[in-house]
């Protein structure tokens, strides 16, 4: 057992930071009043090929291996104080990965250089406006005709929705199967009739995250944008679903390192009754319980990707990781603002928005309920 | 233990343990039948994959390969290049 990132990786992590701390250090405060995706920072972050990690050089990509993509998740999570930004390249490359995994020849060579240059933008349509955790009773149906298929319904808080160039789409195509067969995917772009992208809807936190509704109304998908088989996309739901909760933590433990930097010096700094704030217990524990948390999650974390690279399987492992680790940033961050006193509450510190943000955590990807019921299956309850 | 004893063995006493069920045969559905769902193809694909050392991915990861033990056998044995009856 090798708990150590190679050299390499210390280097990249280090880079990483450096460039978030001086390019991406915008006023949020400013786009969480407009509501606007911070196009500029996308761009700079596509330059330095953070969306093209885990792919192959001969897409595009920086062909490296799952848990190098993670650390520079991580660094960017922990660097980047919009973590509405930092999802929606996650997101990018996530969609990314079901390209690879199981589009065509075809689909990889015309879209995947698109996803590691971040020219266009990506997004998966799962979520509908009645269902969430239970993701694969959708009701959106892709009906076959001649030229493909035909798409009709409405897909709700897509993540990159509302911005996508390329949208990912899970849609009923054999409503008398189980919903592990009655289920494909196809690849929609904008501009394709029938498909409307409404206008993103206002959060309490990832301002800066576009989630909107997706509209389908007779909207025509040629037959060679299907991702994999028809039928196939219970399968590649369940597929991604593993890749995103062992990837999108990695984000929530960066923030969680510098949210507990953060209270660190502000426990130390604060004087309360002759003394540092850090000096009470009451203050201390709050502090120590981060670093446990942290140090604990990283290690489910890396143990999660590191078995990604070496194909093996990690659901329960993913799902532990999210449960955790979204869990436990939430916790920080409210022990965070707890330990700033007033000060925390005010939207002057950062502490207010990093609790906001990481409330939608715990929800999107499947909620904690959700993973204490997929790690109650795997222990045979 | 043959290949398909071995994933009997496994939906009996993992995917379907505490359930009152009848006698499962090699072609029963397993999907249409609810008998494996959304989890319990994750739980298979695991078992398998540890207990025969192999990795199923891409155009593998089709319903239809998991549809009756008969069929999830054939994969594995298509993949160890172990015979089915052996």
């Amino acid at each position: 057992m090798d708990f150590s990132f190679t050299d390499e990786q210390v280097v990249l992590r280090d880079m990483v930071v450096k460039f978030a701390r001086n390019e991406l250090n915008y006023d949020i405060a400013e786009y969480e009043i407009s509501g606007a995706f911070p196009v500029e920072p996308w761009r700079k972050c596509a330059g330095m090929q953070f969306m093209g990690v885990p792919f192959p050089e001969k897409y595009g990509g920086g062909g490296s291996d799952f848990l190098t993509t993670v650390i520079v998740l991580n660094a960017l999570g922990y660097a980047c104080k919009d973590a509405g930004l930092v999802h929606a390249i996650a997101t990018q490359v996530l969609c990314g990965m079901q390209i690879l995994m199981f589009g065509s020849e075809e689909q990889k060579q015309k879209y995947l250089p698109d996803v590691c240059s971040g020219e266009k933008i990506f997004a998966q349509a799962i979520t509908e406006p009645d269902s969430g955790s239970d993701a694969l009773s959708m009701r959106t149906r892709a009906t076959r005709n001649d030229d493909g298929y035909l798409l009709n319904g409405n897909k709700m808080f897509i993540t990159n929705g509302p911005i996508a160039d390329v949208v990912i789409v899970f849609a009923v195509t054999d409503p008398d199967k189980n919903t592990l067969g009655g289920i494909s995917c196809c690849l929609v772009e904008r501009g394709f009739s029938g498909f409307e992208q409404c206008r993103s809807i206002r959060k309490m936190g990832l301002a800066t995250l576009q989630n909107g509704e997706l509209v389908f109304n007779n909207c025509p998908v040629p037959l060679h944008n299907l991702l994999g088989r028809e039928g196939q996309g219970g399968m590649i739901f369940n597929e991604s679903m593993e890749w995103e909760r062992s990837f999108l933590p990695a984000a929530h433990l960066g923030t969680m390192e510098r949210v507990l930097e953060i209270s660190i010096a502000y426990a130390r700094e604060r004087k309360a009754f002759g003394q540092s704030i850090g000096k009470f217990q009451s203050v201390a524990n709050k502090i120590a319980e981060m670093k446990i948390r942290l140090e604990l999650g990283r290690l489910i974390c890396w143990k999660a990707a590191t078995l990604k690279d070496q194909n093996k399987r990690a659901t329960l492992e993913s799902s532990i990781g999210k449960l955790f680790i979204s869990e436990s940033l939430k916790q920080a961050c409210l022990d965070a603002v707890q330990i700033h006193g007033g000060y925390g509450f005010t939207t002057e510190y950062p502490v207010e928005r990093d609790l906001r943000d990481s409330v939608a955590a715990t929800i999107y990807s499947g909620t904690s309920e959700m993973q204490y019921n997929i790690i109650s299956r795997w222990l045979g309850l | 233990m043959k290949i398909n004893e071995f994933i009997m063995n496994f939906i009996m006493t993992e995917l379907l343990a505490g359930q009152s069920s009848g006698p499962l045969t090699d072609a029963d559905p397993l999907i249409d039948s609810g008998i494996i769902d959304s989890f319990g193809i994750m739980a298979l694909m695991s078992f398998l994959e540890e207990k025969f050392s192999i990795q199923i991915s891409g155009d593998e990861l089709r319903p239809e390969n998991f549809d009756s033990v008969k069929t999830i056998s054939s994969l594995v044995a298509k993949k160890t290049g172990l015979i089915l009856d052996a």
